[in-house]
């Protein structure tokens, strides 16, 4: 009895550590500034809700915007990267092209600090006008994601047995066709997880769009964070901003939770 | 199998024969979609993409090391200087020492709090499915939002945090004064990243295999006996690969800085130093000189890191 008890306490202490911060950014957001800014605990949790924030959001600065610039980037990144990653992953992962130098190689990248290339790019970005546009940034997080996509789907790859290509072939399937009818939607989960996960990626990644956009592609991101400014900290709009911001990724989180542990891990623990 | 694979390369033999015999040349698609060629032009985006991507900056900095520039005017060749300059840069050595002590920190409190977690939730239980589903939420949020939201809840009247220890009874705390704040941030990322390590280790402890233990148990091994000799080496792989994957993102911590610190109050970090050096400052070239020793620091742990996936994938034995 007493181990059970334990257990549910710690269970639950676990999870109000967890779930709590995350429910602070929602409660922020329906507060104005007084209830924000107050020292009475009670008033922390019980207020009068307010739309003050969102509508401040939304007619002072260019939230929606910045939101839309988010979702193209991440949207059209994540649809390169798939072009480009899927094949690649099939060439590795049923031939081992390149006797695994080039997968090294190719994982690498992912783990490129972003300061190395940051300094590159921003002079080269300069020079041909890619400063602040969306394809700077796109193909920025294409390069970025790339790497991560094939590990991911490589592993995915590696599942589809061999044999079935081969029975596929003898029925007078060339090499894309088999491609096309056979493998493909074999891992078409697969390639819907890696998707998720790239779009993900993107849509959180915050050094790049800062130091690449100012105005016309500006992320979400960096709008929420030219909240905490050095003059005056605004954050009913900033948790407001970012209580919307938020909600994709915790759906995904929500939806995907079987295959968090197995994307995060490039695959390699199947969760 | 091997028949197999025989008969479809004689498949597409037959098929290339047939091109050869009509006595035209292939056409370029022909020759990218033959049985010799075509895994290599299924790679060809990926290596055009690596060309730009990779080669370009890499270079570019390694240059750069060896000049100083201002990101105008003409670099002026400098040698080893800026490495030089590296090795006796009290702020860098500092950032250096203090990014090894952020990850020793978090990892070996993640995996503690792994450990201890996952060898509790191993069991069958009510509303485990919503327990993991609520657990794994931080993971994919981003971690700039998190940390503008944890700067708030750490404030010193307002935040949320010392107001609740107030009312149970514990001092206030000056979360982000220069003795603590470094080691709020390392809080902040072991709060978003514990999970993966409860969810990784509880996936291995799953997969265990159970006669073992029941065997240790009937031999009379005590529980922590079979914990330190049975489970722990059983799940070593898995440890290696959080400590890797852990110390790979670590390494590169620079969203939490942002939106707390922002490099102030003694927890500048290495990525942050090189971005203040290069952005900031605007010395291009001694901020490429840490970049590189950034990037064989990374480089070396994701050669082991690489070893252990596709260990974990069964490539390799």
């Amino acid at each position: 009895m007493l181990k059970r008890t334990l257990f549910w306490l710690v269970t639950l202490i676990v999870m109000l550590i967890v779930i709590g911060p995350l429910l602070w950014i929602f409660l922020t957001a329906f507060k104005n500034p007084n209830d924000i800014f107050t020292t009475e605990l009670t008033k922390l949790f019980f207020f009068p809700p307010t739309l003050d924030n969102f509508d401040r959001l939304f007619t002072r600065y260019p939230f929606w915007f910045n939101l839309g610039n988010t979702a193209i980037i991440s949207v059209v990144s994540t649809i390169a990267v798939i072009l480009v990653a899927m094949p690649a992953a099939y060439s590795f992962a049923r031939w081992n092209t390149g006797g695994g130098h080039l997968l090294f190689v190719t994982i690498s990248t992912r783990m490129f600090p972003g300061v190395v290339a940051a300094i590159p790019f921003f002079i080269v970005f300069r020079a041909l006008g890619l400063l602040d546009t969306h394809a700077g940034l796109i193909s920025l997080y294409v390069y970025f994601n790339t790497s991560f996509a094939t590990f991911l789907l490589y592993g995915f790859f590696r599942e589809v047995p061999a044999e079935l290509e081969q029975a596929a072939m003898i029925d007078g399937y060339g090499r894309m066709e088999t491609f096309r009818k056979v493998i493909f939607p074999l891992i078409l989960p697969g390639v819907a997880v890696t998707s998720v996960f790239c779009l993900i990626w993107s849509w959180n990644e915050f050094f790049y769009a800062f130091l690449f956009t100012r105005r016309a592609a500006r992320t979400v991101n960096v709008l929420i964070s030219s909240f905490w400014g050095s003059i005056e900290v605004q954050y009913g709009p900033m948790a407001a901003g970012a209580a919307i911001a938020i909600l994709p990724t915790l759906l995904a989180a929500w939806l995907m939770q079987r295959y968090i542990i197995r994307g995060l891990t490039f695959g390699a623990v199947k969760g | 199998m091997d028949t197999k694979s025989a008969r479809d390369k004689f498949n597409h033999a037959a098929a290339e024969a047939q091109v050869y015999a009509s006595s035209r040349k292939p056409t370029i698609w022909e020759i990218l979609t033959s049985e010799r060629f075509f895994k290599w032009t299924l790679l060809i985006p990926l290596v055009i993409l690596l060309l730009i991507f990779m080669l370009y900056p890499l270079f570019y900095c390694l240059y750069y090391s060896f000049h100083q520039w201002g990101m105008q005017g003409n670099a002026l060749f400098v040698g080893l200087d800026n490495y030089r300059h590296m090795l006796w840069d009290e702020a860098f050595l500092i950032a250096f020492g203090r990014t090894l002590e952020v990850l020793a920190i978090c990892i070996i409190v993640e995996l503690l709090a792994g450990l201890g977690l996952a060898s509790m939730w191993n069991r069958e239980f009510r509303g485990q499915n919503v327990l993991r589903g609520f657990a794994l939420l931080p993971l994919l949020v981003a971690p700039l939002v998190l940390s503008l939201l944890w700067n708030f809840m750490l404030e010193y009247d307002f935040g949320a945090v010392n107001q609740i220890f107030a009312a149970i009874g514990l001092p206030k705390v000056y979360w982000w004064s220069p003795g603590i704040a470094l080691y709020t941030i390392c809080a902040i990322t072991i709060w978003q990243w514990f999970p993966f390590s409860v969810f990784v280790l509880l996936a291995g402890l799953r997969s265990l295999p159970r006669d073992v233990f029941e065997a240790a148990k009937v031999d009379g091994a005590s529980e922590w006996y079979t914990f330190r000799r049975l489970t722990l080496p059983m799940l070593s792989p898995l440890i290696m690969i959080i400590v890797v994957l852990r110390a790979m993102w670590l390494i590169r911590l620079f969203d939490p800085l942002y939106g707390t610190t922002r490099g102030g109050v003694k927890t500048e970090l290495l990525d942050w130093i090189v971005y203040r050096t290069s952005f900031v400052i605007f010395d291009v070239g001694y901020g490429s000189a840490m970049a590189v020793f950034s990037l064989f620091l990374t480089i070396a742990l994701c050669s082991i890191m690489f070893h252990l996936l596709m260990k974990a994938l069964g490539v390799i034995k």
